[in-house]
């Protein structure tokens, strides 16, 4: 892998505070990579650290086969996107953009066709001689692209970008950051606390939680095979059981599953499962399918609580009989309609699922995490060691 | 509800009464000027003139203390702009347990009265051989001078929004560029009123003005003494010249103020403007 | 300190910064308050003597003062004149900000404040000469009073400490009604309309809930008045007579005219702790602090 920027063994402290655990990380050239967490979990100090914002306390950070200890902000070969996007107000949208390379000395006809030139890759011919405060929400962030792109960095940081924006200006800035990065081959290093926007436009994620990286991954893979409890609570939807694990075969899992019986799953990569440890087993709501009284194979007894309607599918709100747990099912309109009638609040249905599709991981405890706002409600204790090749121990 | 309306007409009675009380003296200085009358008085009246004019730009010492009242003017905006930016710099960036010690000195010329500034000047300096002149003024009015321009500067600095200067600094510039293009810039409204106030506080300047103007004579020092000795209503011709000029002055520097205000406010109406294309 | 402002502004311009604010604080705001401290402190001697063995701190100037029974008499007279002018002020700045802040529609203030800023851009000796013309024995004021029969013979208002006192509360009315008018305006309208509907009287009102509210700005205004007013030599001069006298020009007296400059730094440094006195009983009383007095 043509590495472009490497964390090398990275901690910072902030007095007694760790705000970041030790972590080793490298991130490709062109590479697309995000950091996703609740806020809080440290990622702008991350983002910091590559910066020169801050200086790590122990380890260090190499961009382009650099060391960067020493190098100050204004010389490293990075440039930042900040959360307020931070555009000069007093500048028009060409001294905006071409205020780094006026810095450097660069001569004004040649500054002036690189923003020429940029203000075409970001859509914004013509707007050149306006004021930034003129501009929209969407320009701003389109002019803050310009301005960091126009001193040629290797790498760009982007601090949750699209925050400021509303919901459907920030699903079409999505698509469009995705095409500039691809149109102009350099590094991203984005960073996120909403899971759709690092799942649709990253080529690897890597999750966050409370400083330390629990896993890093394709966007795919996290979604399939999460290694750790917090992972798979934070990325997409799972039900979470609490189980036994009975013995191992390969990736099958036999479970013991208390009052609802013995159950199946996969275990998760790499991860270790004594014989008689209790571990979770995570089911996400759409694999969960309805079963006829003719079924064999596991059976989750519930009662339906609620029904939403969603459209292109159903969302159950159903308990355990067994346990009182809650269980929350997504069926495809499909499945749905074909189990119309009996889908209402109290109603008795039972569910199957593929094990396949049931991921088995150590019970780390899992942490609650609320919908809306992606924040910890509820911190797990240490999560997976290991993670996407990368060593990083836990404390 | 009645009484509620008595209490509001007596109420916007009183702000009559008192913005009368603020302007009739003023209005009365001037028409004395050209009262035809050898003291300053409008009563009686004996015939309009404008001699008084004549009479005060025949008068040179009018004039020396003209001259040397822009001069130090001008002195005192050299030391007390800089100071006063300086210090509101230092306050911004600073944390320091010894930080309200040094408030509380930053902000103590304010809160000592004019002559007090004045004597300790003149007996600091008396030691080096200097005595009271121009340069004596300058200084003493500069030592409080730059607390009002601190003022004035930290209230706008407070506002700044210091992602700026990360944004600045990441684009590749050194602190020396950031703090010309980026700070410098943002503060200069708030320098440029702040230097219209300095000068115009030093320009009005008495109280410290006395203990150290020595054998020099400041305009406001020259009209205090002709009040005193040799009072013509060529001293009215003079008040009004210069209440006209800060009231021009005033005017225009409020209308300046009110225009960028509406600035701001235009340049929003475009942002939503752009922001409702964008929707659209 | 130095660290915090090179890392933000880079080596020279901290090194600007702290010269410029280290030459201010030291040269001419500190030094000389402790010379002349150091001064009133000392006999007023020949310059042959300095050094010698009469050089020496000795409390004589203070005791001239206490001595003295006309200065003594004047300290005081200007101190309570000084805190009159103080009240009247507030009492008549009062109605004013409220006014401001409270009654009047936002382009009223605005015009309101604009008319209120001119005549403080017009030089203090202006504003009392105006004064000056006003009181003067054959000056209309006294010429209406004859007109409209209410004296027989014009009054010598220049005479006494009431003409000073006049112009004193005009020069210095501003800052008095800037303070209190910002602090006034900060108070959220409903508190005041709550207070209403419970029942609250006007007077009620104002005492329980706006006064409260407004304590930093009554103190602010008060400090800088008295401040003013003590220390003020422009009004007495224009608008005193011999016989009412300002402690400042007892100082001024001491020298320019007595040429005894220990004696005067005495009297400049009683003045000065006057004036302290009089803020801290105020921050005290009003339970302020100092950060609230800059704004
Ligand atoms: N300069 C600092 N001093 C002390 N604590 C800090 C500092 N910067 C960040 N932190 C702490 O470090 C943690 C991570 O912060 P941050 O990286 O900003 O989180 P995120 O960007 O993920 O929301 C937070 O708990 C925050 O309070
Ligand atoms: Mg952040």
């Amino acid at each position: 892998m043509d590495s472009n920027v490497k964390l090398d063994e990275v901690v910072m402290r902030f007095g007694d505070f760790t705000a970041i655990e030790r972590t080793s990380l490298e991130i490709a050239s062109g590479e697309f990579f995000s950091f996703l967490g609740p806020s809080g979990c440290g990622k702008t100090t991350i983002l910091n650290m590559i910066s020169g914002f801050l200086r790590p306390s122990e380890g260090q950070v190499w961009i382009g086969g650099e060391p960067m200890a020493g190098v100050p902000v204004n010389r490293r070969p990075t440039a930042m996107i900040f959360q307020n996007l931070a555009l000069f107000p007093l500048m028009t949208v060409f001294e905006n953009i071409e205020f780094g390379l006026e810095v450097r000395g660069v001569d004004k006809r040649k500054r002036r066709e690189v923003s020429e030139r940029l203000l075409a890759l970001v859509a914004l011919e013509g707007s050149g001689s306006k004021l930034v405060t003129e501009l929209s929400g969407g320009q701003k962030q389109r002019i803050a692209i310009a301005r960091a792109l126009a001193v040629e960095p290797r790498v760009l940081l982007l601090d949750e970008p699209l925050s400021a924006l509303d919901l459907k200006l920030r699903q079409h800035m999505r698509a469009e950051l995705k095409a500039i990065q691809r149109k102009t081959g350099i590094t991203f290093i984005y960073i996120t606390h909403d899971q759709g926007e690092a799942l649709t436009m990253s080529d690897r994620v890597a999750v966050m939680s409370a400083g330390r990286i629990q896993q890093v991954a394709d966007p795919m893979t996290l979604y399939r095979s999460p290694r750790t409890g917090f992972v798979a609570s934070f990325v997409g939807e799972n039900n979470r059981l609490e189980v036994k694990v009975i013995d191992r075969e390969g990736e099958r899992v036999r479970l013991d599953g208390g009052a609802l019986g013995s159950l199946m799953g996969r275990a998760g990569d790499d991860v270790v499962l004594a014989n008689g440890q209790a571990a979770a087993l995570y089911i996400r709501p759409e694999h969960l399918r309805p079963l006829g009284d003719g079924d064999s194979g596991p059976r989750l007894e519930t009662t339906i609580e609620a029904v939403h309607f969603e459209g292109a599918w159903l969302m159950l709100e159903t308990r355990l009989e067994a346990s009182g747990e809650k269980l929350r099912v997504q069926l495809g309109s499909e499945l749905a309609k074909r189990a119309a009638q009996a889908l209402e609040p109290g109603r008795q249905i039972d569910f199957g699922f593929d094990p396949e599709e049931a991921v088995v991981l150590p019970d780390d405890g899992s942490p609650m995490v609320d919908e809306a706002t992606g924040e910890v409600l509820e911190v797990a204790p240490g999560g997976n060691a290991k993670v996407g090749g990368e060593h990083v121990p836990s404390a | 509800m009645n009484s509620q309306r008595l209490l509001a007409f007596g109420l916007r009675f009183y702000i009559a009464v008192f913005f009368l009380y603020l302007f009739l003296p003023l209005l009365v200085m001037a028409a004395a000027t050209f009262n035809d009358s050898r003291f300053p008085t409008i009563t009686p009246w004996d015939g309009t003139t404008l001699r008084w004019f004549g009479e005060l730009a025949a008068d040179s010492g009018m004039w020396q203390a003209l001259s040397n009242s822009l001069l130090v003017a001008v002195g005192v905006l050299c030391l007390a702009v800089p100071i006063g930016i300086a210090t509101a710099l230092f306050l911004n960036t600073v944390s320091s347990r010894a930080k309200p010690f040094i408030y509380a000195l930053i902000l103590s010329p304010l809160l000592t009265p004019g002559v007090i500034i004045g004597i300790s000047t003149l007996i600091f300096w008396r030691q080096f051989g200097v005595s009271g002149g121009i340069f004596l003024t300058v200084l003493g009015q500069a030592t409080f001078i730059s607390a009002y321009v601190m003022l004035m500067v930290m209230a706008r600095l407070q506002r700044f929004d210091r992602t700026m200067e990360r944004a600045a600094l990441d684009l590749g510039a050194s602190q020396w560029q950031m703090f010309r293009r980026i700070l410098l810039p943002y503060l200069k409204p708030a320098i440029l009123s702040a230097a219209v106030i300095a000068f115009l506080q030093s320009f009005e300047n008495y109280n410290t003005t006395l203990f150290v103007v020595g054998y020099d004579t400041t305009l406001t020092v020259y009209i205090a003494s002709k009040v005193r000795t040799g009072l013509t209503p060529a001293v009215n011709a003079l008040g009004l010249i210069l209440i006209l000029v800060t009231v021009v002055l005033a005017i225009a520097y409020e209308v300046k103020r009110r225009r960028e205000q509406a600035a701001v406010a235009q340049s929003g109406q475009a942002m939503v403007l752009a922001e409702s294309q964008e929707k659209a | 300190m130095f660290r915090q402002l090179s890392e933000r502004f880079g080596r020279p311009v901290a090194m600007a910064i702290l010269t410029l604010l280290g030459m201010w604080l030291m040269v001419m705001v500190t030094l000389p308050q402790l010379q002349m401290i150091d001064y009133s402190f000392r006999p007023n001697l020949l310059p042959a003597q300095l050094g010698g063995p009469e050089d020496v701190w000795t409390l004589s100037n203070y005791v001239t003062l206490f001595n003295n029974e006309i200065h003594r008499a004047i300290f005081f007279k200007t101190l309570w004149s000084s805190v009159l002018v103080t009240l009247l002020t507030l009492v008549v700045s009062y109605p004013l900000a409220y006014y401001l802040a409270k009654v009047a529609t936002p382009r009223q203030a605005a015009l309101c404040i604009l008319l209120l800023i001119i005549p403080f851009w017009i030089n203090e000796i202006l504003r009392t000469y105006s004064w000056f013309i006003i009181l003067a024995f054959r000056g209309p004021l006294n010429e209406i009073l004859l007109a409209l029969g209410l004296i027989d013979r014009p009054i010598r208002f220049l005479s006494g400490d009431g003409g000073v006192m006049v112009g004193m509360v005009y020069a210095y009315i501003l800052f008095m009604v800037f303070p209190l008018y910002n602090a006034i305006e900060s108070l959220d309208d409903n508190q005041i309309r709550a207070a209403r509907d419970l029942g609250a009287g006007n007077v009620r009102t104002h005492w329980r809930i706006v006064i409260p509210h407004a304590k930093p700005g009554i103190a602010t205004g008060c400090i800088m008045t008295f401040m003013l007013a003590a220390g003020s030599y422009a009004v007495p001069a224009l608008l005193g007579s011999p016989g009412s006298r300002w402690f400042t020009q007892i100082i001024y007296n001491w020298f320019f005219e007595g040429g005894n400059w220990n004696q005067g730094a005495a009297y400049a440094f009683l003045l000065l702790v006057l004036c302290i006195g009089f803020m801290s009983l105020v921050m005290k009383f009003f339970k302020v602090g100092l950060g609230d007095i800059a704004k």
